[in-house]
């Protein structure tokens, strides 16, 4: 069988070809016509490079909590009680670390004005980071971070810190920093929760570290380590419509 | 979604705005900032005098930006108003027909030169609770008939619950009443009232300027001068062809052309309003069932006076009320925020419902491409390209 490149498809006018030839280069030519499109269709496929577009790590995927490398929060108030123990202990021995002076009464043991307790806002960060498990989505435009019992976290993958939820019982702001997402969310009475995801260069690990802070108390911090898993691919696809309640259609092949 | 209601201020600057904006004298123009109340649709008992029947555009509604929603996500409700927009012309263009006292009556994605009257909306403010339309009618001839805003709160049995209404059939659905039917009626009957303040003759004038402002639309240099237009937009009569003008006689040739296809276009509006009808009434059910639900929230908050109650806990309870302080601050956090998600979704689901009926819409006309609004455009030039051969220009 004769392939379309042998054939030259810049034929001289006289160039003694029979019929038979003839027929075949223009076939050649219609196919290659034909194949065109398709492959200008293929070529639009392809993603625009958008420079204005802030390129991030990928966040997505579903991650369990691996228990191993994330914070006990018991574990963390002591060693954070401890800490200020021994750097008390230090000044009082006169053995100065250089900044200012600690005392127990810093570290807000009891409530007191300046804000909660350090073990409340402990207890506190182990009820909002109690989940074991995230599925994040990111896409062009936004990432999605779902924690079953919590409304999603989500954030554009824009640059600039942005409100992404406001009500009189508190505001939520996300804004990236470097290749980390943070959320700041700002309760009543000068309660401010932080999560600050990042994302290992390999996508196997994901951190979130937890802030709480109260008033112009010491913050306490739990950091949690995830590790990515492969959830079973859902064989179906839903959405949520108004007059027929929830839609599935096999994945793939939504309506 | 939430507005302020009106308050005096707004009213003074809307007032500010329409005296600074036009020196035309309204036949009417007011404020109602109170709810409407039971309104009767004025219907044509008789036969209207034929100089009556004027035909009437109305403009699918702008949609006033919600300046003080600024959330990433809300975009998904700029995506509902967006849909209503094109929809609540409609109900107005059914409440008109209803009172049988004009002539065509047709829903339009602009303004259109061939129409006596065209009305113009602003849809400010729409939740299933609470519907704010601002309405200017405006004649052929420029005269402002009337330019105000409407209010209307449905009452809670305005709806029928989600879960009910998910359920009725398409008949059954068409047989329930419009929930803010009072705001439209009301317009209608407005715009009555402006036009029986109107002389035979205005009426008269009316037809007339608006077949040459089609004329002039079609062909500017054959009919501009038969028109005076000053600088507030009012249009007078500088002269008339003569009734056997063969121009003439082309341009109604034209604009019956026209009319038939802007009664094409009428018909996807029609459509669409058909189609979204379902969805568009369940979402407005939900929207204002979660409203009251957080209304009663709220009250029940401020009721309990929560703040001595936590100052008693605290007392009570040393640092274990601290925990529980702490909780019951993020967890209504938390609470607001699913609430908030939830409502979203099914903001999303209703777009997501309208989305084929709209596509439907803009892919209707065949050969012209766009938008329906790009296509409308596109159809005018085609007219006027058409005449310019029909009459060797």
């Amino acid at each position: 069988m004769r392939e379309c490149s042998d054939m030259s498809l810049f034929l001289p006018v006289n160039s003694g070809q029979t019929p038979a030839m003839f027929s075949f280069t223009r076939s050649c030519l219609l196919l290659v016509l034909m194949t065109m499109p398709v492959a200008l269709a293929a070529q639009d496929d392809l993603p625009v490079l958008d420079l204005d577009r802030p390129m991030r790590l990928d966040f997505s995927g579903s991650w369990e909590k691996d228990f191993g490398r994330s914070d006990r929060w018991e574990d963390e108030l002591g060693r954070m009680l401890r800490l200020r123990q021994e750097q008390a202990v230090r000044q009082q021995a006169g053995i100065s670390g250089g900044g200012p002076a600690i005392s127990i009464g810093n570290i807000n043991l009891s409530s007191s004005r300046a804000g909660a307790s350090i073990i409340d806002l402990a207890r506190l960060a182990d009820y909002i980071s109690r989940q074991t498990t995230l599925n994040i989505h990111q896409d062009r435009e936004q990432v999605r971070i779902e924690r079953r019992g919590e409304a999603p976290l989500i954030c554009s993958l824009k640059t600039g810190p942005m409100e992404s939820f406001a009500s009189e019982h508190g505001r939520e702001y996300c804004t990236w920093e470097n290749q980390q997402l943070l959320f700041i969310i700002s309760l009543p009475e000068e309660l401010v929760i932080q999560h600050r995801f990042s994302v290992s260069a390999d996508r196997e690990l994901l951190r979130m570290q937890t802030s709480i802070r109260s008033g112009s108390g010491a913050p306490f911090n739990l950091l949690q380590t995830f590790i990515r898993y492969d959830e079973a691919a859902e064989s179906f696809d839903c959405v949520l419509t108004l007059s027929r309640g929830r839609v599935c259609s096999q994945s793939g092949n939504l309506p | 979604m939430t507005r302020p209601p009106l308050t005096a201020n707004r009213l003074l600057i809307l007032c500010i705005l329409l005296a600074g904006c036009g020196t035309t004298a309204p036949i009417e123009s007011e404020t109602v900032p109170e709810g409407l109340g039971e309104v009767t649709l004025q219907r044509a008992t008789s036969t209207p005098l034929a100089e009556q029947l004027l035909d009437v555009g109305i403009v699918i509604f702008e949609a006033a930006s919600d300046s003080d929603s600024g959330s990433f996500g809300d975009w998904v409700f700029a995506e509902v108003r967006d849909n209503e927009r094109h929809l609540l012309p409609y109900i107005l263009k059914n409440t008109l027909q209803e009172s049988a006292q004009w002539g065509a009556v047709r829903v339009l994605p602009e303004a259109d030169p061939s129409v006596h009257l065209s009305i113009i909306g602003t849809v400010l403010q729409s939740d299933g609770q609470q519907l704010e339309l601002r309405i200017q009618a405006k004649d052929a001839t420029g005269r402002i008939w009337l330019d105000r805003l409407y209010y209307d709160r449905s009452d809670s049995e305005g709806y029928l619950p989600p879960r009910t209404l998910r359920r009725v059939s398409e008949q059954e659905m068409s047989q329930i009443e419009e929930p803010f039917l009072d705001i439209y009626e009301q317009i209608s009957n407005d715009v009555l009232a402006a036009r029986n303040q109107l002389t035979t003759q205005d009426l008269e004038t009316i037809a007339n300027v608006a077949l040459l402002v089609y004329a002039e639309d079609l062909s500017p240099d054959a009919f501009g001068y038969m028109l005076n237009t000053d600088t507030d937009g009012q249009r007078t009569l500088a002269s008339l062809p003569a009734t056997d003008d063969p121009m003439l006689q082309r341009v109604q040739d034209m604009r019956t052309r026209h009319h038939l296809f802007i009664d094409t276009v009428d018909e996807y509006y029609q459509a669409l309003h058909d189609q979204t009808r379902a969805p568009y009434m369940i979402w407005r059910s939900y929207s204002s069932e979660q409203l009251v639900e957080e209304q009663r929230v709220r009250e029940r908050e401020q009721g309990q006076g929560e703040r001595q109650e936590r100052e008693a806990d605290q007392s009570r309870y040393s640092s274990t009320s601290g925990y529980l302080t702490l909780t019951q601050r993020y967890d209504r956090y938390r609470w607001s925020k699913i609430y908030q998600q939830e409502y979203q979704e099914l903001a999303a689901g209703f777009n997501r419902e309208a989305a084929p009926a709209i596509l439907e819409l803009n892919r209707q006309v065949h050969g012209l491409n766009g938008t329906l609004e790009e296509q409308y455009s596109q159809w005018r030039r085609i007219l006027r390209e058409l005449f310019s051969l029909e009459n060797g220009q």
